[in-house]
């Protein structure tokens, strides 16, 4: 590693305790990563299930893509909203590295958001000129979309490797392409890919079991149900299996960081992989998820606490990345209590205000005159 | 300054000018849309009025497709080309504004999912609820804008925070509430020029009353965004007002920018009560085109004469807008900008080429090679000297645009004096050379010595740039050995070899 060519912290300071700061970063990244797995997960299930259809709205599968692209136009709205606070914070607490790592990659960075516009747009295509609006067709739309997300993640993960590694900073300012070269590359990215496959579709399974026990049409709830539980179970199955692929791929000093950890890192380790291997368990106990409602949602459950373990995980293995970086730096705090009160009571409040909205949304239907 | 550079032909700030000009356009729009369609859908209610639902409606529609999408990925788009182009200056501000940022992402959410659940909920719920959504929209939109407005006029004016470093002393800064009555004017001027596209297909025998609703509306904007800008340029601290106010300001270029600002608000007040008010039946789609890019050129215009009227800063008196802080100066011209940072440092010890990196690491923000603020096109090149040298037309005009800015108590003719003859540069063309190589070390030590006069200015203090040798640009720092690398690579840009051969008779 060539440590000059690591930048200053800010002469400002942080504007908080660190770990202030790392726990809101994971914790809005958890919120991000909930609907960054319905964007890109569910995109990636909709052009499989629009494909399997053939294209038809009158197919089971058709309707699954048109009911997840449905979900998708708030899904990627609000991908995008939540990302902003981990946007936020990274930069904050990781100035140096994230900077650095966007810079070396800038023109693939930058190019991130006009892949994020098509395929945001794409999206809106095919809900206007695809099987939703005309009952069939739109899968070019769609391929589009789903393309753009995923190589939106792939930038996501090049930036996310660089930026914990300054050791490769020179090479790749050399012109290198070394990061897709790196042996966590592919399977970092597929375990992204594969959560977000297997998220959308026990989000699909378990709305598609809410309305067939609604009693609204049975049969097409019921085979879509069985068909995106089905392909909960596979990915999670090739989950687990890429998981500790890349467990084994990760440096040395990473892995070591880890195992010597003690509960920190173990715990929020071990019980993620107990919980995915609980998850495999309960997709497979099930034939029809029709039958029941109440293991289905306890699933979906399970799968959001182990993203949500994940997360804690994910940094981690960033933190011992970076820890012989990280270790010659002093940071020094400034803290701005009373902002972080305001903040806090203004999250509350518009949580809650949302929530109220959305209350106030489901418990005025109206139709005809009534309605605005 | 110690991050790496992205070396970007167009220039980092006609990127971010790319990016930031349609989102702050859209994201005005976003809060104003927010405000007029609330509005608009409670007077349909209240009235019964189908016309103004319609025109509500259709609003919403451009508002979730223009606004939610657009406004939230160019949003992001302006962190991420920032970070790209100014690393240490976004740092910077995140540092000393990230729970701003913070609580008006609370908002930004509000925001986001008020505008999807009221474009989707049209016909499915109630009045009563439908109103509810569409108000917490606005509130969700405003309060964002009161918050960044915040942070954005704290960069121009940073007031006491200069001394104290405190938050709130930043935040309500001296132009925090000229600004905010202003935004609010700009916010109602924007959604009212995109509200007039679906205002023109409402129900022939409607359609005056709607363009009318809207024209008072754009009138309310007009009064507000000119009552807000006057009181802005009040709450202007000397220091910033002279740059292009008064009978000789600073800065030429925006006393002209201010002056086009103002007249493309008249322009707006005319055209706006023209068919809006006064004659709605000649509103047609060219003419509401011509409303709104008059808008769109007022509201530009100020955007330009704020971000102008702050150069060379990115924070006033604080930071610059390459990431240098006023308080590193000295102990960077005492080491070197090389040992500050380990990118710069990496590479040959060739003068030029040392030249080179610092060049791109200290003037890369604002000037590329041959792209927007090209910094060839500023450097005197042998065939301009030759040009004045000789006798015709031409060389006077070569005078007038490329030496005049620097030498202006010099006229053509004393500047041809001081120049060798074109005979003279022939016989000897490394003549040329040594001039320009003087010229420009007298300029560079020039920008250092302005260095030294920042660092020495008192601090807690707004700076008055227009003291200075050049008000718009940041200094240069370095040690000597760093000026004098800079300056031999500047001296190969100056370097035209078509003029050489020419000057040596053809003779290759």
């Amino acid at each position: 590693m060539n440590p000059i060519l690591i930048p200053a912290l800010d002469a400002a300071g942080l504007p908080g305790p660190p770990w202030l700061f790392h726990v809101l970063l994971v914790f809005t990244f958890f919120l991000h990563l909930v609907f960054m797995n319905l964007t890109l997960g569910g995109t990636l299930l909709a052009v499989i299930a629009h494909l399997k259809s053939g294209g038809r709205r009158d197919d089971y599968r058709g309707v699954l893509s048109g009911r997840l692209m449905a979900i998708n136009n708030y899904g990627i709205s609000l991908t995008i909203t939540t990302g902003v606070a981990p946007l936020l914070f990274i930069q904050l607490i990781y100035q140096q590295y994230f900077y650095t790592a966007t810079i070396l990659l800038a023109p693939i960075w930058l190019g991130m958001l006009v892949l994020l516009t098509v395929g945001y747009y794409a999206a809106y295509l095919y809900k206007f000129r695809g099987a939703p609006a005309r009952g069939q067709g739109g899968g070019l739309w769609l391929i589009v979309s789903a393309l753009m997300f995923l190589l939106i993640a792939m930038i996501h993960v090049a930036v996310n490797l660089v930026h914990a590694q300054p050791e490769i900073w020179g090479s790749l300012a050399d012109g290198s392409w070394s990061v897709l070269t790196d042996p966590t590359y592919w399977p970092r990215l597929l375990h992204f890919v594969l959560a977000g496959i297997g998220f959308s579709a026990l989000v699909a399974a378990w709305w598609a079991v809410r309305r067939a026990g609604e009693g609204t049409d049975i049969d097409t709830n019921t085979a879509i149900a069985r068909w995106a539980w089905r392909w909960a179970l596979w990915t999670t199955v090739l989950q687990v299996v890429d998981g500790f692929l890349l467990l084994m791929v990760l440096p040395r000093p990473v892995l070591r960081g880890i195992m010597t950890g003690g509960v920190a890192t173990l715990g929020p380790l071990t019980l993620g992989i107990l919980l995915g291997i609980g998850l495999l368990m309960m997709l497979s106990r099930v034939a029809n998820p029709v039958d029941k409602p109440g293991l289905v949602t306890g699933t979906l459950a399970t799968m959001t606490l182990v993203i949500a373990i994940m997360s804690i995980t994910r940094h981690q293995v960033r933190a011992l990345y970076l820890e012989p970086a990280t270790a010659q730096f002093q940071v020094q705090v400034v803290p701005q209590w009373g902002n972080f009160v305001l903040f806090a009571v203004l999250l509350a409040a518009g949580l809650a205000t949302i929530a109220f909205m959305v209350y106030r949304v489901l418990a005025s239907p109206a139709s005809g005159a009534d309605a605005a | 300054m110690d991050y790496p550079i992205w070396e970007l032909a167009l220039g980092g700030g006609m990127l971010m000018a790319i990016v930031a000009i349609p989102h702050v356009i859209v994201a005005h729009f976003a809060v104003g849309g927010g405000l007029l369609i609330a509005v608009t859908e409670t007077l349909a209610v209240k009235r019964n009025d189908p016309a103004l639902r319609e025109l509500a409606r259709r609003s919403s529609l451009v508002l979730i497709l223009v606004s939610t999408v657009f406004g939230a990925i160019s949003g992001v788009g302006i962190w991420v080309v920032a970070g790209l182009i100014s690393p240490g200056a976004i740092s910077a501000l995140i540092h000393t504004y990230v729970w701003g940022w913070a609580m008006e992402w609370v908002f930004f959410i509000l925001e986001i999912v008020a505008a999807l659940v009221y474009y989707t909920t049209w016909d499915k719920i109630s009045k009563g609820a439908h109103l509810l959504v569409g108000w917490l929209y606005f509130v969700g939109a405003y309060m964002s804008l009161v918050i960044i407005n915040g942070i954005i006029t704290f960069m121009l004016t940073p007031g006491r925070w200069l001394e104290t470093q405190a938050f709130w002393d930043g935040f309500f800064n001296p132009t925090y509430l000229p600004s905010t009555l202003l935004r609010t004017g700009i916010v109602i001027l924007m959604a009212t020029a995109f509200m007039v596209f679906p205002a023109l297909k409402t129900v022939a025998d409607r359609r005056g009353d709607v363009l009318r609703y809207l024209g008072w509306w754009l009138l309310g904007g007009v009064v507000l965004s000119f009552a807000g800008y006057r009181w802005w340029e009040a709450a202007l601290p000397d220091t910033v007002l002279n740059l292009f106010r008064g009978a000789s300001p600073a800065l030429a270029s925006l006393a002209t920018t201010r002056s086009f600002t103002l007249w493309a608000l008249t322009a707006t007040l005319i055209i706006g009560v023209l068919i809006l008010i006064a004659a709605p039946r000649l509103a047609r789609g060219a003419t509401a085109v011509l409303l709104a890019v008059s808008a769109f050129a007022f509201f530009g215009g100020y955007e330009r004469l704020r971000e102008g009227s702050r150069k060379p800063f990115l924070i006033h008196s604080h930071l610059f807008s390459n990431g240098l802080l006023v308080s590193e100066i000295p102990a960077i011209n005492e080491n070197g900008v090389l040992a500050r940072s380990g990118w710069a440092a990496r590479g040959s010890d060739d003068p030029v080429a040392v030249g080179r990196r610092v060049f791109v690491t200290e003037c890369s923000s604002c000037h590329t090679l041959d792209g927007y603020q090209s910094i060839r096109q500023v450097l005197p090149t042998y065939s301009e000297l030759a040009a004045v040298a000789g006798a015709d037309a031409a060389g006077g005009m070569v005078f007038g645009s490329e030496c005049a800015a620097c030498h202006s108590d010099m006229s053509f003719a004393d500047m041809r004096e001081v120049l060798p003859s074109p005979d003279e540069m022939a016989e000897d063309p490394e003549m040329i050379h040594d001039l320009n190589h003087g010229m420009i070390f007298a300029t560079v030590a020039q920008l250092h010595e302005m260095g030294e006069a920042y660092a020495a200015a008192p601090r807690g203090e707004m700076i008055n740039t227009a003291e200075f040798y050049t008000p718009y640009m940041p200094p240069f720092v370095g040690n000597d050995a760093e000026l004098e690398a800079l300056v031999e690579y500047l001296v190969t840009l100056t370097r035209d070899d078509e003029t050489q051969i020419a000057l040596k008779g053809g003779d290759r």
